[in-house]
């Protein structure tokens, strides 16, 4: 049976309400900064368990040197030395009061989807190195503001792993392991989880009316003292009409990333002329030793060696192919984000003239 | 956004006299809960040990913060505290609350602990003792009043809350670590904008018979939302239909509100929205195509950069990529030029981008020649 279980792989994520509401709130107090933490949980037969989680330290900026903000250290946190410690003994304490003591991951908070950087990939590495069974939460918390949760679950594909463990980005290497960037990550649908218990705490709040007759108001000011609870679900808030700056955002990061895609090429480009100049210069000496050596020959002496041009010069090497994949990956994430904005607002606009035009 | 009673007296607590000298305040507290401490010590709750212990309910430590004049506190976290309870006597373990405590507190510096927590409304002696534990000077609160939060988990009752404070009492010296007199305070719950969002999806699992709902995508919560405002509205129409058929009676104070609610329609005319509105849909659309043609683009330019220098297959695939281009290279300039004059700052920079980004696949095909 366990054999079974540790060979099955992961299909789907199951998180508890607790641990989207702390996730929520830790990234929403830390806002704009990024704010990570750990997950604890089980894996049931595929789908990983999340049942609980705790926040990594919080680093004092003004104490460590002005170099770093706090956001990179943050990121920067699920792998870093003292945090591995605190894991630990975190754990250890949550096992005495039968919380799951397994270590499922990590969680990140994000704004607009912008959480694709190497950081996250080092995290994740960090992390799936150890254990197969780990994924990396990212909560959006801009995206959330609109309303609905936007919580994902990500882990690296194992092709990438072994490209990652090996460190090879070259051109070749790509081309023979057939990795693209559509391959880094393997998403993995998201489910929200509530305990018996907690599902009828959530059937009072807001407190269902108590008879089925509601009094009639007596006046406006009664209707505005006691307004109506809306239930959290669905949310009104989707219904927003002020979609505009969210999509404005997106395009700003999508140009930022087509920037550092220019960059990218650039360097690859410059390479490339590089590589091309030496090669040049490699075959002329070479052409000059053959000559050279023609001429020796012919004056009966020993031919110089040929390959010393191995010695001489120097062939440069291949910028990393990673960090054009992760942008490609990231202009890909913020195009298909434009896709659902413009989706969501164009159907809020058609509902708006059919409203103000009727036919 | 709360769920809170709505008037509640406020008793004040007798003080002990040796505290006066401390500034001790006894004046109205109020608990503010957030909605993940609750929901913390409900899970707790439900992963009890049942097997070594008689007792049926939990402890653990109430984390938060408190604001400057010590009459409002806000619970923000919490966490679990192992104990053991039977007819005679109560153990908690102190080491481990304050190691956890050390280590909740390292996350969060600018939290202290506020009080404790327990799941069953039943205030006895051992309540009494923990609470002293937790109001001490040592190792507790002092001299702010240690807060005492329970919560009902007893199956077939209602889940609530209440939540008290402590003040010393007792009818001889030595009873006095094991009895004090609890005082109820209001409390209510909490939440903020950005955990609404949150609090739907866990409320749409709470709906569901398997107890768990995906986190859907922004334009299935749209259409979700969309549904429940039109049944909204079916409703109020019914209402008012059967007012109009004088199936029911009217109610003015109604009638006031829907009137005001119609009039905020703004006037504008007909050939203005028209206009607004295909100006804005197009501007949306030009936007969500320019995206595509990016991603497009991209996904070539990743393509091309890998499959090249490959001599001996080269020819068919350098002519699929060839074609391929050709087309993109058309959208992509149009694309450019709409961006352009959109944004026009932008222009300059991403037409020359564009440019660069058509060269790039080209290098390598003379390389390779």
């Amino acid at each position: 049976m366990a054999e079974v279980q540790k060979d099955a792989p992961i299909k789907s994520v199951q998180v508890e309400a607790l641990v989207v509401m702390k996730i929520v709130k830790h990234c929403s107090t830390s806002f704009p900064t990024v704010a990570t933490g750990s997950i604890v949980g089980m894996d049931n037969n595929g789908a990983i368990e999340v049942t609980n989680s705790f926040q990594f330290p919080s680093v004092d900026v003004s104490s460590s040197d002005s170099h770093s903000d706090a956001s990179s250290l943050a990121a920067a946190a699920p792998r870093a030395k003292a945090n591995i410690v605190y894991q630990n003994e975190m754990i250890r304490h949550l096992k005495e009061v039968n919380v799951d003591a397994n270590n499922v991951g990590w969680y990140t908070s994000a704004t607009m989807g912008n959480f694709i950087n190497m950081s996250f990939i080092e995290n994740q590495y960090h992390y799936q190195k150890e254990n197969e069974k780990t994924v990396a939460l990212v909560h959006d918390v801009s995206r959330s503001s609109q309303g609905a949760l936007s919580l994902r679950a990500f882990k690296l594909s194992p092709e990438f792993m072994t490209a990652y463990k090996e460190a090879k980005f070259t051109t070749e290497s790509l081309r023979n392991s057939k990795l693209t960037y559509k391959d880094i990550f393997v998403e993995l649908p998201v489910n929200v989880h509530n305990s018996h218990l907690l599902t009828s705490f959530l059937h009072q709040i807001p407190a269902p009316p108590k008879s089925a007759e509601i009094p009639m108001p007596a006046s406006l000011d009664d209707i505005r003292r006691d307004p109506v609870q809306i239930p959290a679900h669905p949310g009104f808030e989707s219904l927003d009409l002020s979609i505009d700056p969210f999509l404005e955002k997106t395009c700003d990061l999508l140009l930022d990333s087509i920037e550092s895609h220019y960059t990218d090429l650039n360097n690859h480009q410059y390479y490339q002329r590089q590589l091309t100049r030496e090669q040049f210069k490699i075959t002329q000496w070479q052409a000059k030793r053959k000559a050279e050596n023609a001429a020796r020959l012919a004056a009966k002496q020993s031919p110089l060696p040929e390959d010393e041009w191995q010695r001489l010069f120097k062939l440069p090497q291949e910028p990393s192919r990673l960090e054009g994949m992760l942008n490609a990956r990231q202009v890909d994430q913020y195009a298909r984000q434009v896709d659902a904005f413009t989706a969501n607002i164009t159907a809020k606009m058609f509902a708006v003239r059919g409203n103000l035009l009727p036919e | 956004m709360a769920v809170d009673q709505e008037s509640f007296v406020h008793l004040s607590r007798p003080l002990a006299p040796n505290v006066l000298g401390f500034g001790v305040s006894n004046a109205p507290l109020t608990v503010n809960i957030q909605p993940q401490a609750v929901f913390s010590i409900i899970d707790h709750a439900v992963r009890r040990d049942d097997r070594d212990t008689q007792s049926t309910r939990v402890i653990g430590a109430l984390v938060g913060v408190r604001s400057e004049d010590g009459s409002e506190v806000e619970v923000r976290s919490t966490f679990a505290i192992p104990h053991t309870e039977n007819e005679d006597q109560v153990e908690v373990d102190v080491e481990y609350q304050k190691n956890m405590l050390a280590l909740t507190l390292k996350a969060n510096p600018r939290e202290t602990l506020l009080g404790w927590y327990t799941t069953s409304h039943e205030l006895n002696s051992f309540s009494a003792l923990i609470q002293n534990f937790f109001a001490s000077p040592e190792t507790g609160t002092f001299p702010h009043p240690a807060v005492h939060l329970t919560i009902g988990t007893e199956a077939g009752a209602t889940i609530d809350t209440k939540t008290y404070i402590s003040a010393p009492v007792a009818v001889s010296p030595e009873r006095a670590a094991e009895s004090c007199l609890f005082i109820e305070v209001p409390h209510k719950l909490l939440f903020t904008d950005a955990e609404r969002g949150a609090l739907g999806s866990v409320a749409a699992a709470a709906d569901a018979e398997s107890r768990s709902a995906p986190v859907v995508s922004d334009i299935e919560n749209l259409a979700q939302a969309l549904e429940t405002v039109s049944d909204l509205l079916e409703r109020v129409s019914g209402f008012v239909g059967e007012v109009l058929d004088e199936e029911r009676d009217g109610n003015h104070a109604l009638g006031q509100y829907l009137m005001n609610a119609l009039s905020l329609a703004p006037k504008v005319s007909n050939l203005a929205i028209e206009n607004d509105f295909n100006n804005h849909i197009q501007d949306v659309l030009m936007v969500s195509y320019l995206a595509n043609t990016i991603r497009t683009q991209i996904e070539l330019s990743q393509r091309l950069a890998t499959a090249k220098l490959d001599e001996g297959k080269e020819g068919g695939e350098k002519k699929d990529g060839e074609g391929a281009e050709g087309d993109k290279k058309t959208d992509g300039q149009r694309g450019q030029r709409g961006q352009g004059g959109k944004r026009g700052g932008r222009s300059g920079g991403a037409g020359g981008r564009g440019g660069r980004e058509q060269r790039e696949p080209r290098e390598p095909r003379e390389a390779a020649e």
